[in-house]
């Protein structure tokens, strides 16, 4: 579907997806070449449309809203789509069982008492890799079937598929690491995306 | 209709407008009229010349002022009437300073300072155990602005953080500053629940909590036996406490 959305709103977009991240990061999600998405945010900053701290850039509340109220026209031709919406509830539903393996994933069970996993016990961190790998493949046909409709989104079933092999080829920390685009930060992303999308509020 | 383009959109070829808050006005009331126009399957001028008075009500527009509020937006204000009338929708005057008694849950308990001079105010479920509890002044962040704050001027040492936001997105930019979050709802499956556990972060979730003030000085029973998905299931109450050790100032 074509989209209405200009280089602008694109980057407004990847910036409020992103929360507070740096430049780089934000225009790769934009899908746009660093020099654009710095001009943007460059006059966003100038009208207190984005603030900067700390090298990272955030969305001020006022254009978020009006961002928000946008996706009423970009997200239009999506959210009376039939099979865009069925995939998108098909995440909410895989969704859940995505936090109870990252949950799973950093406890471990001692004497029935759940504590932070210091990921010494191998066997458990490879059974939940499994389980994490079997989620992937029930993500798969549901990714491809949303970037059939908003080709942007192939941005995170390639994330995905990136950190997923990283940590079966046995760097644990693209699990759930929040300071890479681990499994975890990507999938809670594509959320934020979708939810932005289909103009829904996060349930928790 | 779809993401067709109206007459109303991309009018201003010129750029977006001057400040943020009459491009949030304009956005939101373009939203209001697509939605009412879509719903009212006429073509656009017989929309536009006569419907749109009828169709278009007083309640799309004070949601348009709703909205920008409850971004954390005030108005600023030329007459100190207005800020009487409306002390929400304003910014404050200046002439009294704002209290912040923070969250009331109606079944938060509460008890006297006991001997160690602890006074219990509240409860939660424990994310993680931890070998000992937490001390750290109650620093309540609910609005994008605090975030925006904080972001610029940095989180204070050793606060503890006492929010709503059960899925992390409003705190995320900050939260790794955070010397422990309590949280009023979720369960410590929440993304919250998630985030704090990645950066290490003391964390209760689900919390009923009252009486604390801004600035307080508060400890929290992380040394607690972690909440389960099984404790969820079954039903098992197993909760860490939150005392205020030392008012604020």
């Amino acid at each position: 579907m074509a989209t209405t959305m200009t280089e602008r709103d694109l980057v407004l977009h990847a910036t409020a997806i992103k929360r507070h991240a740096p430049l780089p990061a934000i225009a790769h999600l934009a899908g746009l070449p660093e020099a654009t998405a710095q001009a943007v945010i460059d006059q966003a900053v100038a009208t207190g449309r984005v603030i900067e701290a700390r090298g990272a850039y955030a969305l001020t509340p006022l254009a978020g809203v009006a961002l928000t109220a946008r996706y009423a026209r970009h997200f239009a031709d999506v959210r009376e789509d039939a099979a865009f919406v069925g995939a998108y509830e098909g995440f909410e539903r895989i969704n859940r069982t995505l936090k109870q393996i990252i949950t799973d994933w950093q406890t471990l069970d001692i004497g029935g008492a759940k504590v932070a996993n210091d990921h010494s016990d191998k066997a458990h961190d490879d059974a939940v890799i499994d389980r994490l790998g079997a989620l992937h493949e029930q993500a798969e046909p549901i990714l491809a079937k949303l970037a059939s409709r908003l080709p942007r989104l192939q941005y995170y079933a390639d994330k995905l598929l990136a950190a997923l092999e990283a940590a079966e080829d046995g760097d644990p920390e693209w699990v759930s690491d929040i300071r890479r685009d681990s499994y975890h930060t990507v999938w809670f992303e594509l959320h934020e995306e979708l939810l932005r999308t289909m103009g829904r509020e996060r349930e928790e | 209709m779809g993401s067709v383009k109206l007459p109303i959109d991309d009018v201003l070829h010129a750029g977006p407008p001057a400040t943020p808050l009459v491009e949030a006005v304009l956005d939101l009331v373009r939203e209001r009229i697509r939605a009412r126009f879509g719903e009212s399957a006429l073509d656009w001028d017989a929309f536009a010349l006569t419907a749109a008075d009828d169709l278009v009500t007083r309640e799309d527009i004070e949601s348009v002022e709703a909205r920008i509020l409850a971004s954390g937006h005030r108005f600023d204000w030329s007459a100190r009437v207005s800020v009487t009338e409306r002390p929400d929708a304003h910014k404050p005057d200046g002439t009294a300073s704002e209290a912040n008694t923070g969250f009331a849950h109606p079944e938060a308990p509460s008890g006297d300072a006991d001997g160690d001079g602890k006074a219990l105010r509240g409860l939660g479920d424990n994310v993680v155990r931890y070998p000992t509890d937490i001390v750290g002044q109650a620093l309540y962040v609910r609005s994008n602005e605090r975030v925006m704050e904080l972001l610029s001027s940095g989180v204070p040492t050793g606060a503890i953080a006492i929010i709503d936001d059960s899925g992390g997105t409003l705190t995320a930019p900050i939260i790794d500053q955070f010397a422990g979050v309590v949280c009023a709802g979720g369960s410590v499956r929440s993304h919250l629940g998630i985030l704090t556990r990645e950066y290490n972060i003391p964390c209760l979730m689900n919390a009923k909590v009252a009486g604390i003030r801004e600035g307080d000085r508060i400890s929290v029973e992380v040394s607690a036996p972690a909440k389960t998905t099984e404790d969820y299931q079954k039903g098992v109450e197993r909760v860490a406490r939150v005392w205020v050790i030392g008012e604020a100032a």
